[in-house]
């Protein structure tokens, strides 16, 4: 499997080609293009309960669509995320790795996602009551709404609230204040994560919330 | 008539160069800047020809109902074109064979390409939920075209398949059909990708990297009721 992102930072997609056999699993919608003679099936994302589990509380879909090379030549899929912006890869080696939900967007057949109870603090931060993990062997792209900025955190360090991607399952997260009363809510940062623990985590330079909040006002 | 897409590929614009005389066509609401002695006609269909019928396919193809015509008044002047999605730009010449665009991505034409709305059924753009009308485009000249996100070529040799929601243009030599993205129908729908184009043949088919109806899906739980 040969696999490339293009496009980026600001209108990410990713380039894969299938050898003979293999197989990449995509989220439901992410296709934009792929060789006429790839087999597409529709599965539950995790089988039946496992998909409820994620589409209801991980924010991904319940289906996600495995894409299988049955030819014997190379063959072509590109899969994007819904928003414009960045997207990475990982490589999974029995590691877990924690993703912000509706950040998943394709991943190689080793690799088992799952979710996990967050707890209130990720919920209130804008994360989610549960996180998305993903674990085991393989390769995992996701993405987010504009660029991607990577920390290594040792110690602590604070993030915007929906701002927080993708971190290591030790990083402990916990919401806060921006600063004093009177700071946080008249300097319009409010609550923010604070991130504690040693290891990477992912920022995105932009979200869709803070879009969402320029753009109501303005609706009549 | 000299054409420069500026900005690219987040916040592109097209810069056209008219010397006196020389008449570019765009859609209507398309034009961000332009010399002041730029003369502007408005009308519902091209230039000298055309009918409130052509007008209205363009309306429902996702266009705007009116082109504005830009000819520079005794001396050459320039104008730019933009768009209301962040993407990219292409200019495209028509030489021969003719051009299919998806409704929407059509930013501006030299008077001498003539344009006609082909509609691809009502099931079929009912059931894909996109506007999959199409716009071709003949004649001689070139043509602007805008995409949401990044544009990429596929050359087309034998059968691709391309979400309808990513389709900016195609070569008229492909032939194509609206058709189900996998095996089963179950299996289109449940996994999300719907209605896909199946081309086939030998071509080019140009594909925006996003896809302004998922975006839409992203943002719209977060918008306030109007």
């Amino acid at each position: 499997m040969q696999s490339s992102i293009e496009g980026g930072p600001a209108f990410a997609y990713i380039n894969i080609d299938l050898d003979p056999g293999e197989t990449v699993i995509g989220e439901s919608d992410a296709m934009s293009s792929m060789a006429a003679d790839l087999d597409l099936d529709a599965k539950f994302n995790g089988g039946f309960f496992g998909g409820l589990a994620k589409a209801f509380l991980g924010g991904e879909s319940l289906f996600v669509n495995h894409f299988t090379n049955n030819t014997n030549g190379p063959r072509r899929v590109t899969l994007v995320q819904g928003t414009p912006g960045n997207t990475r890869a990982v490589q999974l080696n029995g590691q877990e790795y924690c993703l912000q939900p509706g950040a998943y967007i394709a991943s190689t057949p080793g690799v088992t996602l799952g979710v996990k109870w967050a707890g209130f603090k990720s919920w209130f931060a804008k994360e989610g009551l549960f996180k998305l993990t993903v674990s085991g062997q393989g390769t995992v792209w996701y993405g987010a709404y504009g660029g991607l900025l990577e920390k290594d955190v040792d110690g602590e360090y604070i993030v915007d609230t929906s701002h927080l991607v993708a971190y290591e399952p030790q990083m402990k997260l916990n919401i806060q204040l921006a600063g004093g009363l009177f700071s946080s809510f008249f300097g319009g940062e409010g609550f923010v994560t604070r991130v504690e623990g040693k290891g990477k985590i992912i920022v995105q330079t932009r979200s869709l919330s803070g879009l969402a909040d320029w753009v109501n006002p303005r609706l009549w | 008539m000299q054409i420069d897409v500026t900005h690219r590929p987040g916040n592109s614009a097209a810069k056209v160069t008219l010397q006196p005389g020389e008449t570019i066509t765009a859609e209507g609401g398309a034009m961000i800047a332009m010399s002041g002695h730029m003369q502007v006609e408005t009308t519902t269909h091209k230039k000298g020809e055309g009918s409130i019928v052509g007008a209205l396919k363009r309306l429902v193809s996702g266009e705007s109902l009116f082109l504005n015509h830009f000819t520079p008044a005794g001396a050459p002047g320039e104008i730019f074109f933009g768009t209301a999605l962040s993407g990219d730009m292409m200019e495209y010449n028509l030489n021969g064979p003719g051009l299919m665009v998806q409704g929407g991505s059509y930013v501006a034409s030299a008077p001498s390409v003539n344009m006609d709305i082909q509609w691809q059924g009502f099931g079929k753009t009912l059931f894909s939920g996109e506007s999959m009308f199409l716009i071709h485009l003949t004649g001689m000249g070139p043509v602007i075209l805008n995409s949401f996100g990044a544009i990429y070529p596929i050359q087309v040799n034998g059968e691709y398949i391309v979400d309808t929601g990513h389709i900016v243009a195609f070569e008229e030599s492909l032939t194509y059909e609206v058709s189900k993205a996998g095996k089963s129908w179950l299996s289109s729908f449940l996994g999300g990708e719907g209605l896909v184009c199946r081309f086939r043949g030998q071509g080019t088919v140009w594909c925006q990297s996003h896809n302004a109806g998922s975006f839409g899906a992203a943002i719209g739980p977060s918008l306030k009721p109007r």
